[in-house]
């Protein structure tokens, strides 16, 4: 059964796909696709966590929660200065990103290293500032309900920027040591897909933690 | 005389073939050679912590599932004697307590999802025509983290921390105040891991089914079971995150002082049960939907015919995959809820049975008047049918807040659950094992034995949970370890028992019948069944690199729409592990994708993850330690070169003109589009 299926398959008409090239952008990669679920997967947890600072602030008279000891007329809303100049760092650095968005594709290797070094630089920059924003929330983790949630955001938060920092850091090293081949600039292209989605999300995240008790 | 001179000029044609037959014979030979050598799986003991062929780590996934299945079958037995008789001293309370618990979690979490998956993952990349899934290192991460977390919960199990409190672990029963000790911790941090392999699966199933079709699989030529298999892997992606979290709140709660589900500093107890049950309900789904794929599958070659309505199936599937996830409430009719809530619950709950109907109506007329062949894969499926609809029945009665109200924490739910989950997954997965069994080994099991398996386990099931119903009606609730003679609960638990030691005896007899087809069952061939899909157009078991010349598709039922005529694909690398991407839509040629070969580093990564959560039950430095460990795990993983046999772009030019010697005609290519 097996030999005349393959003397027969000699005969039969042939698709060549021999000269197609080895690599393609965006939805063309794999790689993009499964960058895509990841951060469909992380954009539901978010939106639960986020559900959870609502359901959660039910239970409050007033959210955030006034302080159970002295002085319990002290303002607990969220310190705004440094959280602040995070998000507009993290905005801002759209676009060195996306200038290294485009060196890559067009395979100009010398653009892609400066821009990748200036998005580190950004990526480090916004890891040590969020270090500060924790303290920003007036109540520790252990307090009650309102600061185990608003933790836990900011530190789901963290946990992106220190992946993706992470994530630059390697692609620098890379593309000044290694060969700036295609598989790696389609890498970086998505790369910039994580990165404009790492800032994207925090944009609600910062209105809702930030400024809605301001509103509210 | 006249007869010889026909036969001389046969032989004399017949010869001319053959010359160029030979030529063209020995060049695949050489081609099939090189591939093997390209695509081998590393050997060994070192060899199987590299391993990233999609076929091997699927079935880890299934055999590794298949015994968590038998462990925690054997956990029910244990309690089916305890049970059997009023006031027995067979298990204690606290025992009882952690196997209940250890029986529907590892049901769950470590058999039914992982086992579904193993499955997809196996037929999957085969059903659309390529070699591998689309990132194959990160599917050995995902085998790797389910495997320490089964390993995980059973250790813990074995040394007396087994979890206690029940498969959902509510709080506050599960919370600091009322589990000390590391149990629900223990239990929180498996749900971790089996839900990042889960997701880590999802996200392969679908980047391979939406960029590695064979061209001419455009996506209304998916198999049903493709199709079934996609929409799963979509409702995990958007189902795992809430009880990944959850099952990351709870241990905070217990062990950082957080205060999620502390109604003392302003948490919720109910919170838990809606991140917990808004993954919950589309799990049953999640298990469900890919039972429904080898239904179709079985249901299509059994009858002989093509499917009585594809789209209509397909909408269902996706229909159910989106009001799975409008369900998750009436789980909890029981707690305080704004009474729309309950009506919107109700009639979501009620409305999925439309589409699970448009699917049960369109087997039926599929199977109606085809030329059924009663083998055993179809005797499951028929049993599937009767049960689930079962299942279904009481579904659509606890839909109903007042009934569920006088039933809710009863064995009338227990009897359900097991109708659906049972009827709906365990039924066609033993069809699939009897189905795709000759794919996997090369060998058909005992149709014989197959039949004693299918009795068995269709009279032991019903036997163990029709009486169930009864038995809840009648005010006995899940969980209790023992109960009074005067509740006159014997008789019909005796029979649930005596039904349970059937069940056991019919997957004996499955257990014997696959050790004893494994060495002499009937050779199966490549298409034992004369099936429409493709993974039947390859061998069994199928190669390494799954087809030498995978086949273009013509139509929905690829080898039944084959002819001669029907070209098949050349120009992959020999070389290298290479394979076609194709577009989204309709699956044109794109580019040729290089995939890594094997690497110890998806192991270390989820050693490192590993340590993370293990060492995290115990000091929080486990997160930070685990996480430089990730990192240079990861640091690994993305420096390593893919290790193939280091094909240059000379080789493949090379090749390509040694192909276009075979070439007898080429097709135009469709380029871009």
């Amino acid at each position: 059964m097996s030999s005349s299926m393959s003397s027969n398959m000699g005969s039969r008409p042939t698709l060549n796909v021999a000269h197609l090239p080895s690599h393609g952008f965006d939805t063309r990669a794999p790689i993009w696709w499964g960058n895509l679920l990841l951060l469909m997967i992380e954009t539901t947890m978010f939106g639960i966590l986020v559900a959870t600072y609502f359901y959660l602030s039910q239970n409050f008279n007033l959210w955030p929660p006034p302080r159970s000891e002295y002085p319990v007329g002290y303002n607990t809303n969220p310190m705004l200065l440094i959280p602040t100049i995070n998000l507009v760092l993290l905005i801002l650095s759209c676009a060195p990103m996306y200038w290294v968005d485009r060196s890559a594709r067009r395979a100009r290797k010398r653009a892609t290293q400066t821009g990748l070094l200036i998005c580190l630089v950004l990526g480090l920059a916004s890891i040590v500032l969020r270090w500060f924003e924790f303290p920003a929330m007036r109540f520790k983790w252990y307090e009650n309900a309102y600061g185990s949630s608003v933790w836990f955001l900011l530190g789901m938060h963290y946990l992106h920027l220190l992946t993706l920092t992470a994530e630059v850091v390697f692609l620098t090293i890379w593309v000044f040591f290694r060969p700036f081949d295609e598989k790696h600039r389609v890498d970086i292209t998505v790369l910039a897909v994580y990165w404009y989605w790492v800032a994207a999300i925090w944009i609600p995240l910062y209105a809702i933690l930030f400024f809605g008790p301001r509103i509210i | 005389m006249a007869e010889t001179e026909g036969t001389m000029q046969e032989k004399i044609d017949r010869s001319a073939v053959d010359n160029d037959a030979s030529a063209v014979a020995l060049m695949e030979e050489r081609e099939r050679a090189e591939l093997e050598r390209t695509w081998a799986s590393p050997k060994g003991f070192f060899g199987w912590f590299t391993n990233t062929n999609h076929k091997d780590i699927a079935m880890r996934y299934i055999v590794t599932a298949f015994v968590f299945f038998l462990l925690a079958g054997i956990e029910a037995v244990l309690m089916r004697i305890q049970l059997a008789r009023p006031e027995n001293r067979f298990l204690g309370p606290d025992l009882y307590n952690q196997i209940f618990t250890m029986h529907g979690t590892t049901m769950m979490f470590l058999f039914a999802v992982p086992m579904m998956e193993g499955i997809g993952l196996y037929l999957v990349p085969l059903m659309i025509g390529t070699r591998n899934v689309a990132f194959p290192r990160m599917n050995a991460f995902g085998y790797y983290v389910y495997l320490i977390g089964g390993l995980l919960i059973y250790t813990a199990f074995l040394l007396n921390v087994g979890p206690d409190a029940g498969w959902f672990s509510y709080v506050p029963l599960s919370g600091p105040a009322y589990s000390p000790g590391k149990r629900v911790d223990i239990w929180g941090q498996m749900i971790t891991f089996t839900e990042i392999a889960a997701l880590v699966g999802a996200v392969e199933i679908i980047t391979t089914v939406f960029k590695q079709r064979v061209p001419g699989m455009s996506l209304n030529r998916i198999p049903l079971f493709v199709w079934a298999q996609v929409v799963t892997a979509f409702m995990v992606i958007f189902a795992m995150p809430s009880v990944m979290l959850a099952s990351q709140m709870l241990p905070a709660d217990r062990l950082i002082n957080t205060h999620f589900f502390n109604p003392a500093e302003g948490g919720d107890a109910l919170l838990y049960q809606h991140l917990f049950w808004f993954f919950g309900h589309p799990e049953v789904y999640i298990i469900f939907i890919p039972a429904l794929g080898f239904v179709s599958s079985i249901i299509v070659t059994f009858a002989r015919r093509q499917i009585f309505g594809y789209t209509a199936l397909v909408l269902s599937l996706i229909a159910t995959g989106f009001i799975g996830f409008g369900l998750w409430v009436h789980h909890m009719f029981a707690t305080p809820l704004p009474q729309l809530g309950q009506s919107f619950f109700t009639g979501a709950s009620m409305m999925i049975a439309i589409p699970s109907g448009v699917q049960i109506f369109c087997w039926i007329a599929t199977l109606w008047g085809g030329k059924l062949s009663l083998k055993t894969p179809l005797l499951f499926v028929l049993g599937f049918v009767a049960v689930f609809v079962l299942g279904g029945l009481t579904g659509v009665m606890v839909a109903s807040v007042p009934l569920d109200l006088q039933v809710h924490d009863t064995y009338f739910v227990v009897a359900h659950l097991h109708y659906v989950l049972i009827g709906g997954a365990v039924f066609p997965l033993f069809g699939a094992f009897y189905y795709w069994f000759p794919k996997w080994t090369g060998r058909l099991l005992s149709e014989r034995a197959g039949r004693w398996n299918f009795w068995l386990l269709f009279i032991g099931f019903n036997l163990t949970f029709f009486p169930m119903h009864q038995l809840g009606l009648k005010g006995m609730t899940r969980r209790i370890y023992t109960y009074l003679p005067e509740t006159g609960w014997g008789n019909l638990n005796l029979a649930a028992s005596i039904g349970a030691a059937i069940i056991g005896v019919s997957v004996i007899i499955f257990l014997i019948n696959v050790a004893w087809a494994r060495r002499r069952g009937l050779v199966a061939g490549d298409n034992p069944w004369r099936a429409d899909t493709l993974e039947w157009g390859t061998a069994s078991p199928p190669p390494s690199y799954n087809f030498a010349d995978p086949p273009i598709v013509a139509g929905r039922y690829a080898l039944w729409t084959m002819t001669a005529e029907t070209p098949v694909l050349k120009g992959l690398s020999t070389k290298r592990r290479e394979v076609l991407v194709t577009r989204v839509m309709d699956a044109e040629p794109d580019h040729l994708y290089e995939l890594p070969g094997p690497s110890i580093w998806p192991f270390l990564l989820a050693l490192a993850t590993g340590e993370t959560f293990i060492v995290g039950i115990f000091t929080p430095w486990g997160f930070p330690i685990g996480a430089v460990l990730s990192l240079l795990a990861l640091f690994g993983w993305f420096w390593s070169k893919p290790k193939s046999e280091g094909g240059t772009a000379a080789d493949s030019r090379q090749e390509q003109s040694l192909l276009s010697l075979g070439e007898a005609q080429g097709l135009p290519l469709k380029k871009g589009a």
